[in-house]
């Protein structure tokens, strides 16, 4: 095939990879559930007013607030791109330290970061590069915070009430 | 063209996507998730150009450094800030 078009093909799976990973993985530390600080909420606020959701809209103020999930994902595929599982796995204490530094007792980014090394190094196994996952973090990250808040938030609290009803 | 040479086109792209998305945005606080898209390209894009062990130091410093910031401007324009 030609390269062109199966890196292409590789980008969208890693996207889709990738946005499962960090969405799991934020659904399951809460992060619609409240703010982690007073910007996360305002923020949130701001989207409702808009007409978005509030959940959704408190998670991806909680997003931009602290490295999460998302960031977590996007390191791990930095990390491995450069030095395999040892870059993963220095790209999550990075992210550890990231989220002391920004007042997030959580951890969902280090979490997130480390699924996501496996997760990488397991595709690149099965002929997938790192560069096409950290292609394919920044579409997934496009898709909820980059075209349109409102309806990006109200698919994150359709599924934050799917997961905890 | 290498999947390295197409993730950096790829990353290339969405940033000026994102900029121009901030520099449109009339909100502030809405500003903020369009700069958060901004520093994932440019993180990606650091890590891209520079592999080497240091770069993915570079990479999270970038990202965490950018992530504060947006911390600190939306928490003191909520009023977070206690100015006595």
């Amino acid at each position: 095939m030609d390269t062109v078009l199966l890196t292409t093909v590789h980008i969208l799976v890693a996207a889709a990879v990738c946005w499962l990973n960090f969405i799991t993985i934020d659904m399951f530390f809460k992060l619609p559930e409240k703010g982690g600080v007073v910007g996360a909420t305002a923020i949130a606020l701001h989207i409702e007013a808009g007409g978005g959701s509030l959940e959704g809209g408190t998670m991806m103020g909680n997003i931009v607030s602290s490295p999460d999930a998302s960031a977590g994902t996007l390191l791990a595929a930095c990390g491995v791109f450069i030095a395999g599982i040892p870059g993963g796995l220095l790209a999550a204490l990075l992210v550890f330290i990231g989220n002391r530094i920004c007042h997030d007792r959580g951890y969902a980014g280090t979490t997130g970061c480390l699924t996501a090394t496996f997760l990488i190094y397991g595709f690149t196994l099965a002929g997938f590069s790192a560069a096409e996952f950290i292609a394919g973090m920044v579409i997934a990250i496009l898709s909820i915070q980059g075209i349109s808040h409102v309806y990006a938030s109200r698919l994150l609290s359709t599924i934050w009430k799917v997961r905890w009803g | 063209m290498t999947p390295a040479d197409m993730a950096l086109v790829l990353c290339g792209t969405v940033a000026l996507y994102a900029g121009v998305r901030v520099a449109l945005e009339p909100d502030t606080l809405r500003k903020l998730p369009f700069l958060n898209v901004l520093s994932f390209a440019i993180t990606g894009l650091i890590a891209l150009l520079l592999p080497h062990p240091l770069g993915i130091v570079a990479a999270a410093a970038y990202f965490v450094g950018s992530t504060l910031e947006s911390n600190a401007i939306a928490s003191t324009y909520a009023g977070g800030l206690d100015r006595g």
